[in-house]
């Protein structure tokens, strides 16, 4: 079979030629009945949606999760973080149906159908944040490693090899399942959750009915919910997914596996993020100045509570957190540049023939992985940075989401459904809201007491 | 055994070029997307974008200046 097609396969440009390679074997897959076929093709067609909701739960929103658990407990934000899974869903679903129906990313769509000063302005807006939240990820890289007793240098300059590596020497196809597998250990903290001494099952089942925020609304619980807010919905994974969507070639026909794909790494995406938030509601709420603790003293704190193989584990997950975010955020850096610019842009590409559009991905590594070394550099500043520009342009990017999701003219019959609609605005609506709220509390500092 | 069933159902040696079109292999860089076109109620979003953008833009200099 191999042999009649090789021919004409290799007409093909090279990115393309790859890619039919795998649409074949799905195009073959889909012609066989049975449930063991249609498990294969599900396997073969998934990726996208569990790689981004994973590479979601990144260094920041891991030392995000780790932090609310430790200032609120669990009383409130567990029950917040099971509302976030169909908001998760709600939006990155959108983007599965966008890719699959177009064949086209989400920054050429921006710039394609609303013109140069949007696309610049999305695009502008998605590079920077993603240099800087590429930074949050290699201070977690190198604060985890010194947990195992690795120099910020050795760690630093080992990721960003390893992250140019996988880039540049894989396929697409091999490119998915390495960065799956490397994701798979952000599981790493489901099983520490059994490490907690003490901990109550029912205590967790009872904030599903109490809803309880200690202190009640403050300045610092709403930017607590802005952060949480911030991990789970992000513009780079709008952009991610897209394109991902669309160098795996996921078509029209794709588009439930894709759904199911989205929503498989949904639920992953919340289990971990509940599992951190259980782990240091339990060991590090009761203890003094929690709103103070940095990541350092929260693994300290775990360290002493659930043992040094716990801490180690954490630390673990904290490394792994931020290189497959790293491995994610740079490719998006990537495609989102060719697709601006028209470059010929696909994981496929050998490193000679696309350098110049692995190479936005590298520098951002690159950069990256030189600023966690500078010494006293203003890190939380940048976290700042990194927040208050995603905050400011999430809303921007959904709204392009939907304007494209509502049109007909690109979408056929695969248009917004009117219960998507009414979710994504209340979604935007409400990120709004926290965001006028947060910049009241900045200019206000005592407006909530 | 099944692999000759199923080339036969495919029979791509006729179909390749819808094959083709069908799963996406196309070079979507040379094939133009139209400008949509801004009116009705895509135009009043775009209008709440800018004062959206506008407002947050000014919190955030008012934010970061009180922070030096």
């Amino acid at each position: 079979m191999k042999e009649d097609y090789k021919n004409k396969l290799d007409e093909l440009p090279v990115d393309i030629k790859l890619r039919a390679v795998d649409r074949l074997k799905v195009h073959l897959m889909r012609q066989k009945y049975g449930y063991f076929s249609r498990l294969c093709l599900l396997l073969a067609l998934i990726g996208p949606g569990i790689l981004v909701m994973i590479a979601d739960n990144d260094a920041g929103g891991v030392i995000t999760y780790a932090q609310t658990g430790a200032i609120f407990g669990i009383g409130f934000f567990i029950p917040f973080m099971i509302l976030m899974l169909p908001v998760a869903y709600i939006v990155q679903e959108m983007t599965v149906r966008l890719g699959a129906v177009t064949h086209r990313g989400h920054a050429e769509m921006i710039w394609k159908r609303y013109g140069k000063f949007w696309g610049l302005f999305s695009l502008f807006d998605l590079i920077v944040a993603n240099i800087l939240t590429l930074i949050t990820e290699f201070i977690g890289i190198t604060l985890g490693m010194e947990v195992f007793g690795v120099s910020p240098v050795i760690s630093s300059v080992t990721a960003v090899v390893v992250i140019a590596s996988i880039q540049l020497f894989l396929r697409y196809f091999t490119w998915e399942w390495i960065s799956l597998s490397i994701a798979a250990f952000n599981l790493v903290f489901i099983p520490l959750v059994f490490f907690v001494p003490h901990l109550h099952w029912g205590a967790v089942a009872k904030s599903f009915t109490s809803w309880h925020i200690p202190g009640g609304v403050s300045s610092l619980f709403i930017y607590v919910i802005l952060a949480n807010l911030g991990t789970t919905i992000a513009p780079w994974m709008l952009f991610f997914q897209q394109s991902s969507v669309v160098d795996k070639g996921l078509t029209v026909r794709d588009i439930r596996d894709g759904q199911i794909d989205t929503f498989i790494g949904s639920v992953v995406m919340i289990i971990v993020a509940i599992a951190i938030i259980i782990i240091t509601g339990f060991t590090v709420y009761s203890a003094n100045n929690a709103a103070k603790l940095d990541i350092q003293n929260i693994l300290s704190i775990v360290s002493s509570k659930m043992g040094p193989l716990a801490m180690k584990l954490f630390a673990l997950g904290l490394v792994e957190a931020g290189l497959i975010a790293a491995i994610a955020i740079s490719a998006s850096t990537s495609w989102a540049m060719g697709e601006a610019f028209g470059w010929t842009r696909s994981i496929n590409l050998p490193p000679l023939k696309g350098w110049h559009f692995y190479l936005p991905g590298l520098v951002s590594i690159m950069f990256a992985g030189t600023v966690v070394l500078i010494p006293n550099v203003p890190l939380g500043f940048l976290n700042l940075t990194v927040q208050v520009i995603a905050s400011i342009f999430m809303p921007a990017a959904m709204m392009f989401l939907l304007l494209l999701l509502n049109d007909k003219e690109i979408m056929g019959v695969h248009v917004n459904r009117p219960w998507q609609n009414i979710s994504a605005f209340i979604i935007v609506g409400f990120l709004m809201l926290m965001n006028g709220l947060y910049g009241l509390t900045v200019m206000f500092p005592h407006i909530f007491g | 055994m099944n692999e000759n069933k199923i080339i036969k159902k495919v029979n791509l040696d006729e179909d390749w070029e819808e094959f083709i079109k069908n799963e996406g292999l196309l070079d979507y860089n040379k094939i133009p997307l139209k400008r949509a076109k801004i009116r009705g109620w895509i135009k009043i979003a775009f209008w709440f974008l800018r004062i959206y953008i506008l407002i947050m833009v000014i919190m955030v200099i008012i934010g970061f200046s009180r922070i030096h």
